[in-house]
């Protein structure tokens, strides 16, 4: 009778514990868990930053942050990314990295983890995430090899992502009865226009210093003008029409630009924007915040936000971060879970009130965000034409991109031809691309 | 005492150099002369003998990053020792307040670099920065610095932060000078001029030239200042080789020829270093000569 007593006694115990492992929440597993993080120091990741206790209190997995320079991230992660145990669960990278982490073998493919029911929360919505950020940050092995597709793979989550916007002056503009540009022509004569109405003043702030500067302020406009810099089997076509225009209208931004615009990175066209040196920006959404800022801003409540306007398409930019985890990281399964709980809704909102750029088309349609920051109705107008293409995210990117900086760099300086350069980057991005192994097949 | 002992003391200095000096430059020169990506390790990356350096050698934005360094290295050396031994020369003087100046005089040098190419950055800038507006309180035209003016802005901001260096070394050198040289040389009637010229400057120029010769050295591979100020443009006009060095590795991720332009520069300080020495030696008998003479005048 005894024994009976004690084996039934057993067997409650047994089932209250199962029944109790059965009922867990999906973080209890990891309770306790200290996640080690690699962050850029980026106005998103500042933001993120606040948000991050929440997901502590929530989930009771510490998480600790090793917040880099972007070029020192970079090269942080080239060295620990190669080793066999690595100190970062996960990380964020700049866009194009995923061509060189992905082909290196280095970030984990998420579907397995998405595949897990204990993991993975039926709540995600992973429709709601915006395409172009997707496609341009997240996936690879799909269309070219960086894209989606039927052969592509997801490696990482948009998160800090950024498309392009025109900011423009409403006081300036209403002052001389301008209309918002609409079109580059439109743009391109405003530009040029208002150093003449307001002596002193630039057009328009554009990055154009040498390097990645000029090299990404002429793909803003490359794609829009119906520009690609590869054609579909890989042949430079930067030199193109369409790439001697995009040229073209940079130099003319530059050349109405406020002073001294040939050798402004990003930090300096904003800047030149906040001081209210200049009537347009047309560049990341991430300055938004700035803007709006009175302790770094003197054009508080004096701009206004339209979308990149149109060349022959509609084509705003896709870029900023992402975040993926590492094949070396020791916490994989609770990275995910951070992961997750960072990209869902409700983190979205989250960092977005907080001053971070949302990767949700409901983030940016959401009444208190919106309350909050009016723009944000337009920058969710200007992604659903977000490009996923709009520069090459491939392994030999890094050569190509600096070679078209610094060639534009001397066209901005030096009056170095435009057709005669953009033939010579043409001409070393196919000898690059020859030696990556492009043309094997051709 | 056993003919090995020497050796046996000697042993633990060898293996600290082997270790924290050879091992790592012999790991750059192995890896030159491979193709390698970061995500190697560098036994899996494949031998390529020379190609590397045959490849850079035909490279125009190698030689022109070269040439960049060597133009930037002769100016802000050249105009960096004028002014350190000019500086020496003239505050070498006991007055009021002299070491106070002297202590003013050394501050930009212990400032980080990043903070110096910050600094000028904002200098420069073409609307807000002091340089311009103070041009254009005086009724000049604002200077496009960064632009048009890239290398010159950029020697401007080494000369400043390391003319002390040379200020302090030629400075220590002129205060070690034998004082009955410099008498006797005035009461042989010789002006201050004559005797800088004729018997501090000669008497000084050993340590000058390895003064000369450490800026050299560092001059080859300034970076911060560089990649805050110009990041290397506009154009390529200010990317110096430790620029491209730095470039070539993580945003080309080709550490292969990153190390193989590392070797170039490594043969080119070798060979100025070599050469500096040798006229070192030649400069120190001529020394050693005028202190003899000196010392009979006596």
């Amino acid at each position: 009778m005894r024994k009976s007593l004690k084996t039934l006694a057993a067997a409650t115990g047994l089932f209250v514990a199962s029944m109790a492992a059965a009922q867990a929440g999906p973080y209890d597993e990891f309770a306790g868990t200290t996640l080690v993080v690699n962050f850029p120091a980026h106005p998103h990741y500042n933001a993120v930053m606040k948000v991050l206790p929440e997901f502590t209190k929530e989930t009771g997995i510490e998480v600790e942050v090793d917040q880099l320079p972007y070029l020192k991230m970079r090269e942080r992660q080239t060295l620990e990314l190669g080793q066999e145990d690595g100190d970062y669960d996960l990380i964020a990278y700049v866009v194009f990295s995923k061509a060189d982490y992905v082909y290196a073998d280095q970030l984990e493919n998420l579907a397995r983890y998405f595949m897990n029911p204990k993991l993975s929360d039926p709540a995600y919505d992973s429709d709601d995430l915006i395409d172009g950020y997707v496609y341009n940050i997240g996936f690879a092995g799909g269309k070219k090899g960086y894209l989606e597709g039927k052969t592509g793979s997801l490696f990482g989550i948009p998160f800090g992502s950024e498309t392009s916007i025109l900011g423009y002056r409403k006081d300036i503009f209403d002052k001389h009865g301008l209309k918002v540009p609409e079109t580059y022509d439109e743009m391109l004569e405003t530009a040029c226009k208002i150093p003449e109405l307001e002596p002193g003043m630039g057009g328009l702030s554009s990055r154009a210093a040498s390097g990645h500067h000029a090299s990404h302020a002429f793909l803003l406009h490359l794609a829009p003008l119906g520009g690609r810099v590869f054609d579909d089997a890989w042949k430079p076509r930067i030199n193109d029409e369409a790439g001697v225009a995009a040229a073209n209208a940079l130099k003319t931004i530059v050349d109405c630009g406020p002073e001294g615009a040939a050798s402004f990175g990003f930090g300096e066209a904003l800047g030149s924007f906040l001081n209210g040196d200049t009537a347009m920006f047309l560049d990341t959404t991430v300055v938004a915040g700035q803007i709006d800022d009175p302790s770094k801003s003197q054009v508080v409540g004096k701009v206004g936000w339209a979308m990149h306007p149109m060349g022959v398409r509609r084509g705003s930019q896709t870029g900023g971060f992402g975040i993926g985890i590492p094949k070396n990281a020791l916490n994989k399964e609770a990275a995910f879970l951070l992961m997750q709980w960072l990209t869902s809704k409700k983190g979205d909102k989250l960092v977005a009130m907080a001053g971070g750029n949302p990767s949700r088309f409901s983030t940016h349609a959401d009444a208190e965000v919106n309350a909050k920051f009016p723009h944000m109705a337009t920058f969710g107008e200007a992604l659903k034409h977000a490009d996923p293409d709009w520069r090459p995210i491939i392994p030999v990117w890094g050569k190509i991109n600096a070679d078209i900086g610094t060639t534009l760099s001397k066209v901005l300086t030096e009056d170095l031809d435009v057709q005669e350069a953009l033939d010579g980057v043409a001409e070393r991005a196919e000898a690059i691309m020859d030696e990556a192994g492009y043309y094997t097949w051709q | 005492m056993n003919r090995m002992t020497p050796y046996l003391f000697m042993a633990p200095a060898a293996v600290i150099i082997v270790i924290t000096l050879l091992y790592p430059l012999g790991y750059m020169v192995y890896g030159s002369f491979r193709d390698w990506d970061p995500s190697q390790t560098i036994g899996e990356t494949e031998w390529v003998g020379l190609r590397n350096y045959i490849v850079l050698y035909g490279d125009p934005a190698f030689r022109e990053s070269l040439w960049v360094t060597l133009k930037f290295a002769f100016w802000v050396v050249t105009i960096e020792m004028i002014l350190g031994v000019g500086l020496a020369l003239l505050l070498d003087r006991n007055l009021r307040g002299m070491s106070v100046l002297r202590t003013l005089f050394i501050l930009p040098m212990m400032i980080a670099p990043v903070v110096v190419g910050l600094m000028w950055r904002y200098m420069y800038h073409p609307t807000v920065g002091t340089i311009n507006r103070w041009l254009k309180e005086f009724g000049f035209s604002g200077v496009d610095w960064l632009g048009q003016n890239a290398l010159l802005s950029v020697i401007i901001a080494d000369v400043w932060q390391w003319t002390p260096f040379i200020f302090i070394l030629a400075l220590a050198a002129l205060q070690s000078l034998p004082s009955s040289a410099i008498e006797a040389a005035r009461m042989d009637g010789a002006t201050n001029w004559k005797a800088i010229w004729h018997i501090k400057l000669p008497l000084m120029m050993p340590v000058l030239i390895v003064t000369c010769l450490l800026r050299l050295i560092d001059a080859f591979k300034v970076l911060e200042v560089i990649l805050v100020l110009t990041e290397g443009g506009p154009g390529l006009s200010t990317e110096i080789l430790a620029l491209r060095i730095s470039r070539t590795a993580t945003e080309f991720r080709e550490l292969g020829t990153a190390a193989a332009m590392s070797g170039y520069l490594m043969l080119l300080l070798m060979t100025l270093t070599a050469a500096m020495f040798i006229y070192t030696k030649l400069v120190e008998r001529r020394a050693q000569r005028l202190a003899r003479i000196v010392a009979e005048a006596e």
